[in-house]
């Protein structure tokens, strides 16, 4: 499932995606092969081309050695074979300087971007009318990627997990959390943007973790554990709304009050 | 009345700020940096050839916009605390209140769009804003109309040099891509209008508050430095976080 679903999401990457990963007509880039340590961009541009997240030796790597992550895991054996299949020494697994982290963040980021390319014929759908559904959609769709390693996915993990990976695997949790709410088409920027982004994102990691240990038919189980969590956060989220209201009501009538018994307020 | 006085384009403070976004700015450090970028050319297939924003170019844009979003929230809230207390008092002034209320209202919802479009994180201290922004205009306005428009005259000011600045370095950076040999997107032209009219908005509020006896509010000095240093701080605050 993996390449051809990987090329594909990289012929015709959405508009939306943040960077694309794999731009084989772009002119190469001199790019070091440090390119994985590139910063999260922020301010998303129509016009101008972006940099994509890999350098083209690395991902041409990458690409390869993902197809052994099922049998070899994240591992830098997979990386190696991956390399060979490309068509470069085994040693040029060397050039990735985060190693098996690499692969992972290869992982996160084919995938971030499949979700992108994917959202326009899953919110085609007529039947998911509110964001709150098109979220819920799309998170599932996210995770349904995860199918292919998901018996590898512990070992990542802990990787993900170390201190000198953790600030990048944040990073790309909260974008991937920023990518679905953009792509569900919720436009608030308000405090909510916090509050929603956080949400989603403790609700879709503890979905995967959950999604680990699952062996039911086609992840039954962890489809109906993530909609009972985004249940819960549409429902706190909801009570916590209804109470601001009531308090700004409240607040303003006594307001108004004084204002009408004269008092210079 | 004041539909005739609002009519007339902004004019005495505009005189003197608009050549300055004209002028090349000496020193910017951030969009300095960007020039010992490497000269990375993507083929692009469409006819304009556009450089890639460099990390540095896509950092300041966001923070524009987020400090913008924030100071239009706070100026929407300013007025919005203000106009009850100063309409009651003083019900000449309402279409005025009422007119820089709106058009701040369509600025904030302006930069609320291009924050949701370019996908710029919010401020994360939107709701401290809040809460100060409308003690400020309710503050002022229980002090009087003059205190009121001193209040817009400070806030303006310094609303009108921010807007200044952040053309300047826009256009630099529009500048810089010119003398490379590359092409403008429209997407940054269009911020750079919008900046504008936003920018000469702003300085008709102004105008509108120093005709309306901003100077006359008792301690004028007093009154819009302080406001005004809390302008800069929470313009500095907001580009960061």
């Amino acid at each position: 499932m993996a390449s051809p679903c990987i090329s594909r999401a990289a012929r015709c990457l959405a508009s939306t995606a943040r960077g694309p990963i794999a731009r084989k007509t772009a002119a190469a880039p001199a790019s070091s092969p440090s390119s994985l340590c590139r910063r999260q961009q922020h301010y998303h541009s129509y016009d101008h081309p972006s940099t994509p997240p890999f350098g083209p030796v690395d991902r041409e790597i990458l690409a390869a050695a993902y197809k052994h992550v099922p049998e070899h895991g994240f591992s830098l054996r997979a990386i190696g074979l991956g390399a060979r299949d490309a068509g470069y020494p085994d040693i040029s697994s060397g050039i990735l300087p985060d190693g098996q982290f690499s692969l992972i963040h290869y992982h996160l980021v084919a995938q971030r971007e499949r979700l992108a390319d994917r959202s326009r014929e899953l919110l085609e759908d007529d039947s998911l009318t509110s964001v709150g559904d098109k979220v819920a959609a799309l998170t599932w769709e996210r995770l349904v990627g995860n199918r292919d390693i998901i018996h590898r996915w512990q070992e990542a993990l802990a990787i993900m997990a170390q201190p000198s990976y953790l600030p990048k695997s944040l990073a790309e949790l909260a974008a991937l959390s920023d990518d679905i709410w953009f792509l569900a088409g919720d436009k608030a920027v308000d405090p909510s943007w916090y509050t929603k982004r956080a949400a989603l994102s403790m609700v879709y990691s503890s979905s995967e973790l959950f999604m680990t240990n699952d062996r039911s038919p086609s992840f039954l189980e962890t489809r109906q554990f993530l909609h009972r969590r985004l249940g819960e956060v549409q429902s706190v989220g909801g009570t916590v709304g209804a109470v601001g209201q009531w308090v700004g009501f409240t607040l303003n009538a006594g307001v108004n009050v004084l204002r009408s018994k004269g008092v210079p307020i | 009345m004041a539909s005739i006085r609002l009519a007339r384009p902004a004019t005495s403070f505009c005189k003197h700020l608009i050549p300055a976004a004209s002028r090349p700015l000496s020193t910017n450090a951030v969009l300095r940096a960007t020039t010992s970028s490497t000269p990375e050319n993507s083929a692009s297939d469409s006819t304009k050839k556009l450089k890639p924003l460099t990390q540095e170019q896509r950092d300041y844009l966001s923070s524009a916009l987020r400090v913008n979003q924030a100071g239009e929230l706070a100026a929407t809230l300013i007025y919005s605390a203000q106009s009850p207390i100063i309409v009651r008092k003083h019900p000449h002034l309402r279409p005025l209140m009422a007119h820089m209320y709106d058009q701040e209202a369509v600025h904030f919802s302006t930069f609320n769009s291009l924050i949701h479009k370019h996908r710029v994180r919010p401020t994360a201290l939107y709701p401290l804003w809040s809460v100060l922004a409308s003690g400020l205009g309710w503050s002022t306005a229980i002090m009087g109309r003059e205190a009121a428009m001193a209040c817009t005259e400070a806030v303006e000011t310094e609303i009108g040099n921010h807007y200044n600045e952040q053309i300047r370095s826009i256009l630099e950076m529009i500048a810089e891509w010119e003398a490379q040999g590359y092409d403008v997107s429209g997407e940054i032209k269009q911020l750079v209008d919008t900046l504008r009219r936003i920018r000469d908005e702003e300085l008709e509020h102004l105008d509108h508050a120093v005709e309306n006896d901003a100077r006359k509010a008792e301690p004028h000095w007093l009154l819009t430095n302080v406001i005004r240093a809390g302008c800069r701080g929470a313009i500095w605050v907001s580009e960061k976080v």
